[in-house]
């Protein structure tokens, strides 16, 4: 019988699916409903904003980005 | 992106209305008309008039013949929105009768009385027969509805926690009590404690803000008819429903109005007539002081219903009003800059700094919300696009295009002359794509909410779902392999199962 799943489509880069994955296992699998390919990923709707946040947490550890050079005004 | 999925829009909200709220509605000529008008897609317009005068069912397969092959697909949307607004009927598949397709009793009957006018309907407003007062013309109640409006625009934008010196010193008298209520309900802001109007704007606030006004106007009618409908359903159920439909019809009623004109306000039902105070504090009607008896519709009511493409938006009305009347909008306080505001105003260079040739307090507020404002002068405020600006701008939920086509509408008329003498790009590419790039940074993951469907019995289920989906435009993702795919809206695949079910 055909079943229809209320949820979240993600769609991102393999690099950040991978870091998705993994924030999801070490969570009790609480975000993600289906690993469906590559760059997407089906969660669950109310859990977003949290792995929204705890991705941003992630990449602040890892990511510091170049500020342009600034110039005289 | 998560802004536009709360952004409410009138299609999304009609969709969710049952039938027999459907056949209510289509009982006002005027309603059906203006859905005739702004809710449908060329095509869909089409078979509209082509059935409009058509004495029997159409077969549907005969539709071939008018449709080309390669438009199947526009064909298909086209009937699939016609069927959701309740306009078209079409008879299940059945093996031993071919499917027949005719207008819906209601909607037929009314969309003729539009066009040909007669009937005592009353849906398209009574005159007043009494004495207008002559101050009241087309400047005058421009200059009152966009008061009114920017009002409202402002209360929003200056909930922006204070930065800079564009999050609003000037003090408006402000929106009334209820309307402030009413964006708290809509969630365009909430309560908070650390900004000066006491409410912070959210992410549903910022994607209203850059809407165009039409949109904006939309979204907080639909505000106020949920809000109506909860009240009044906590209270007595029944009676509220039909309550909600007058509302409504008699929203698409003022869209047909003629602007400048007065109209009789005894004439209204009693629901109607109780609208009205919210009405004028929306700024989308004017009752006199002196004589309750009369009403005005404004320019924000009279384009509720014309598409933003054919029509000219109601700002781009706004200034050109201003232009045709010159002395009276100089009389009545109509100041250039604000009229020079809606006409554009922006120059962006490629080094990222941006000058605005403006001195309306909502315009500048509006682009403090994703620039580093750096200097004000009288007339002129100059910052530059940053990526911390930008960050901050996503992180209220606003997107890199939003900005974009707000900068793009708004460009000076320097930018675009210089653009159309060298064939380029009204704003400078290199911007246009660190701003994209700074989102990217920021935006890790694009999300929509929507449906997952899976676990179907065979193969020839899943390819003629999923392409039924492909063919309505619900379809994002799919996976032959895994038997799965995924689309934004379910109602209309739900019900091609039943009428697929019942065929077998």
């Amino acid at each position: 019988m055909v079943k229809a799943v209320r949820g979240v489509l993600v769609e991102c880069e393999p690099a950040i699916k991978s870091i998705l994955v993994h924030i999801d296992s070490t969570h009790h699998h609480e975000f993600i409903i289906e690993d469906l390919d590559e760059t997407h990923l089906f969660v669950k709707e109310a859990m977003l904003q949290v792995l929204k946040s705890k991705l941003e947490e992630r990449l602040r550890e890892t990511y510091r980005p170049e500020e342009p050079l600034e110039d005289s005004e | 992106m998560s802004g536009g999925q709360q952004s409410y829009q009138l299609s999304e909200y009609l969709e969710k209305l049952p039938g027999t709220t459907f056949r209510k509605l289509y009982q006002q000529p005027s309603t059906a008309f203006a859905i005739f008008r702004r809710m449908l897609p060329p095509l869909a317009k089409v078979f509209v008039q082509a059935l409009l005068y058509m004495p029997s069912p159409l077969l549907l397969a005969e539709l071939d013949v008018w449709v080309r092959a390669e438009g199947k697909m526009q064909r298909d949307r086209a009937l699939s929105i016609l069927r959701s607004l309740h306009i078209i009927q079409i008879t299940p598949p059945g093996k031993d009768k071919p499917q027949e397709m005719q207008l819906t009793t209601n909607f037929k009957n009314s969309l003729r009385l539009a066009l040909e006018g007669g009937g005592s309907h009353n849906s398209f407003g009574v005159p007043s027969t009494l004495p207008v007062d002559p101050r009241i013309d087309i400047a005058h109640l421009d200059h009152y509805a966009r008061k009114k409006w920017e009002d409202i625009l402002h209360y929003v934008v200056n909930s922006v926690p204070a930065q800079g010196d564009g999050g609003g010193s000037i003090s408006t008298a402000g929106p009334k009590t209820s309307v402030k209520e009413l964006l708290l309900l809509g969630r365009l802001v909430e309560l908070r404690r650390d900004t000066r109007a006491g409410v912070g704007i959210t992410q549903a606030g910022f994607t209203f803000l850059l809407q165009e006004a039409n949109a904006q106007v939309w979204t907080l009618l639909l505000l106020w008819l949920e809000a109506a409908d909860r009240a009044k359903g906590e209270a007595k159920g029944a009676a509220a429903k039909t309550d909600s439909i007058d509302m409504l019809s008699f929203l698409f009623m003022l869209a047909s109005l003629e602007l400048g004109r007065a109209y009789n306000t005894d004439a209204l039902t009693e629901t109607r007539r109780n609208m009205l105070p919210h009405l004028v504090d929306f700024g989308l009607i004017l009752v006199p002081r002196e004589d309750t008896r009369q009403y005005f519709p404004t320019r924000l009511a009279t384009t509720l219903t014309s598409s933003a493409s054919s029509l000219r938006s109601v700002s781009s009305g706004f200034s050109a009003a201003a232009a045709n009347n010159p002395g009276d909008a100089s009389s009545l306080g109509t100041t250039p800059e604000t009229s020079a505001a809606s006409k554009g105003s922006i120059i962006i260079e490629t080094n990222y700094r941006l000058y605005a040739y403006t001195s309306s307090p909502l315009q500048i507020a509006v682009l403090a919300l994703f620039t580093q404002l750096n200097m004000r002068f009288a007339g002129m405020a100059t910052g530059r696009l940053t990526r911390d600006s930008i960050r901050r701008a996503i992180g209220f939920g606003i997107t890199a295009d939003q900005i974009i086509s707000y900068l793009a509408s708004h460009a000076h008329d320097q930018m675009v002359r210089a653009a159309a003498a060298t064939g380029r790009p009204v704003l400078p590419p290199t911007v246009v794509d660190q701003i994209r790039l700074w989102q990217l940074e920021n935006e890790r993951m694009r999300t929509s909410a929507g449906f997952l469907f899976k676990d179907f019995d065979s193969l020839e289920e899943y390819v003629s779902l999923s392409s039924y989906a492909d063919e309505i435009g619900v379809l994002v993702w799919r996976n032959d392999k895994k038997r799965m795919f995924y689309a934004i809206k379910m109602e209309q695949l739900r019900d091609y199962l039943k009428s697929r079910k019942k065929a077998e």
